[in-house]
């Protein structure tokens, strides 16, 4: 083979692995979810019968319902401690804000069913650090809390502990990029700290906070593991349909109606599906254009 | 605290404007803030490591943030070996083992992959790029069901490689890769390699490898999280027990004990909060340990130009 030949197959035996995952494990269970959502639960078409037995189900508007309500507390929280809390330790500097941003990101470390079950103890009173807390909000036991609107409350406390700690790395790193000159020149000008922080630093960190506010919705519209695990202890208080997931789950393992399940999860994957064509479309993600070298 | 064996980035040279006693003061508030909110993040993990060593009595009567006694926590790992005849071992082993098999298989498609993707032009080159990055911001959780149906397919449902293989295809890790590679390896390089005869595989291996160090330790990282993490996929495909991981393993914990709901009577078991505790700690203890070797890389910025692109 001559050497410009070489050239245009290796990157193809290069990718050939990756392909071969990118093809199993992404593109080929869409297409497959997309065929099923179209069958009978006997593999006879069904035409659009799964996707309107969803949309019909009485169910799927308390799921969504659920689902709404905790990105509408989450995610303001999110852009409310991510933002606040990074400006702060950029403009104080030093030790105390080094140490800071190293105590809200271990939390991280504490995901999933660990993040469940440790939140069900902080959240218990009597065994609780955080019990005078508690008993000051009225809550007296594990039960009073997850019960009606509580649940959201809690899903929040908990993604936002696990979540912010890595995106104030992420802004902070960003607020280290505006430009030495550009401040130097504020100060110059007689700007004081606040008026920096909310005219040059704020405007600077809005491509991260977005991309922030976007991965959390497509994330939090997934919600599954934290009502699951909270169920696992408190069942009457937690619906086993809670979330839209969980309904997905409930189709296909309750129900054993898999065309149901896959119309409820391509739903959703579409709605993950705009926000991430959304995502590339608004940022450069791709670098291509500023390629070195 | 390994905090401080990083330089700190230069302060921010505008804190100090203003007049001096306000300047205290905003500095004392600001501090205040940092701190409180500081604690409220740790005390929950501090909770976790200190409660193992505690009796059930002592817990439930609010002896939280105090370290109890090394007789207790022995006390409290026997109890919970009763769980199952030592099934929470089963589990470790079983997170360790996916975890690292997916961090490998991992590694060895996405480096290949971001180095053909950074030095090469070829057509179908931005298709691929499209379609990592549209199944990178999907969360997986939206695919579980149709892989399910997948692996049933492929008659692999209830084994190892149906948690192992989708764990291990990790688009984010072939973007990072990509992005370190197209940043920090001129293609002149390896342009010069060819002149002095070497083979597009040579060149990788001599070049692209050894000079993509940095993005291979960060792919591994954040696929390791992400495969320890992994829950609703082996919630999905295991039906057995015996090969559950640490995360769906702690479900099964919270829910056949009255670890966490007292008014679970049905258990003759020892497992109370201080067992459910340890096992939480189990759990979480390998990514808090990785979390804080990792942390000097991630404050030196590399997940920030990661994510920001």
């Amino acid at each position: 083979m001559t050497e410009p030949r070489r050239r245009h197959v290796a990157p193809y035996l290069f990718l050939a692995p990756y392909l071969v995952f990118l093809l199993m494990f992404g593109v080929v269970p869409a297409v497959y979810a997309v065929g099923i959502s179209f069958e009978t639960p006997d593999a006879a078409f069904a035409g659009l019968e799964n996707w309107a037995a969803v949309l019909t189900d009485a169910r799927l508007l308390p799921s969504a319902r659920n689902v709404v309500t905790y990105l509408g507390m989450w995610l303001p929280t999110m852009l409310l401690f991510v933002t606040g809390l990074s400006l702060l330790a950029h403009h104080h500097g030093g030790r105390i804000s080094a140490a800071s941003r190293f105590a809200w990101y271990l939390p991280g470390a504490v995901t999933g069913a660990a993040a469940a079950l440790l939140w069900l103890f902080m959240l218990s009173p009597g065994i609780s650090p955080f019990s005078p807390l508690l008993r000051l909000a009225g809550v007296s036991s594990g039960t009073d809390l997850l019960g009606g609107q509580g649940l959201p409350v809690v899903l929040t406390v908990m993604a936002t502990m696990v979540t912010a700690g890595g995106w104030i790395v992420v802004v902070y790193a960003a607020l280290n990029t505006v430009p030495g000159e550009i401040l130097e020149a504020a100060r110059v000008d007689g700007a004081n700290g606040w008026q920096v922080t909310m005219r040059i630093k704020a405007p600077h960190i809005r491509p991260q906070l977005a991309l922030m506010l976007i991965s959390s919705f497509a994330y939090g519209t997934q919600i599954f593991v934290e009502p699951q695990v909270l169920r696992s202890a408190f069942t009457s208080q937690v619906s086993e349909t809670w979330s839209l997931n969980q309904l997905a789950y409930f189709f296909a393992t309750q129900r054993g109606n898999f065309g149901m399940a896959a119309a409820l999860s391509l739903m959703l994957l579409g709605v993950g599906l705009l926000v991430a064509v959304f995502v590339i479309a608004r940022t450069d993600l791709y670098a291509t254009g500023s390629r070195k070298g | 605290m390994t905090s401080d064996s990083v330089p700190e980035p230069r302060a921010d040279m505008t804190a100090g404007t203003g007049p001096p006693l306000r300047r205290r003061a905003s500095a004392v508030i600001g501090a205040t803030v940092m701190l409180v909110s500081a604690a409220a993040f740790v005390i929950p993990l501090l909770w976790l490591v200190l409660a193992p060593t505690h009796t059930r009595e002592r817990l439930t009567a609010g002896a939280s943030l105090t370290f109890g006694s090394v007789a207790d926590l022995g006390r409290a790992w026997s109890n919970l070996m009763t769980f199952g005849d030592g099934l929470v071992l089963d589990w470790l082993a079983n997170s360790i083992g996916y975890s690292v098999a997916a961090v490998i298989l991992a590694l060895l498609m996405a480096v290949p992959a971001g180095y053909a993707l950074a030095m090469y032009d070829f057509p179908g080159r931005r298709a691929v790029l499209n379609a990592t990055l549209v199944t990178m911001i999907i969360p997986q959780a939206a695919l579980i069901l149709p892989l399910y149906l997948e692996m049933v397919g492929l008659q692999l449902i209830d084994t190892v490689w149906s948690v192992v293989l989708p764990s291990a295809f990790f688009p984010f890790g072939v973007y990072l890769t990509y992005l370190y590679y197209n940043d920090n390896l001129p293609r002149s390089l390896i342009e010069a390699a060819r002149m002095d005869g070497a083979s597009e595989w040579r060149a990788f291996v001599s070049l692209g490898l050894p000079l993509g160090r940095p993005a291979l330790g960060l792919t591994g990282f954040f696929c390791f999280v992400q495969a320890w993490n992994q829950y609703f996929l082996p919630f999905v495909m295991l039906a057995d027990d015996s090969k559950y991981n640490l995360q769906l393993g702690l479900q099964t914990l919270i829910s056949s004990t009255a670890a966490v709901n007292p008014s679970y009577g049905a258990t003759i078991l020892p497992i109370h909060q201080p067992e459910a505790a340890l096992a939480g700690l189990v759990t979480v203890g390998p990514i808090l340990v990785i979390f804080l070797v990792a942390q000097r890389y991630l404050r030196a910025g590399q997940l920030g130009g990661a994510v920001k692109g």
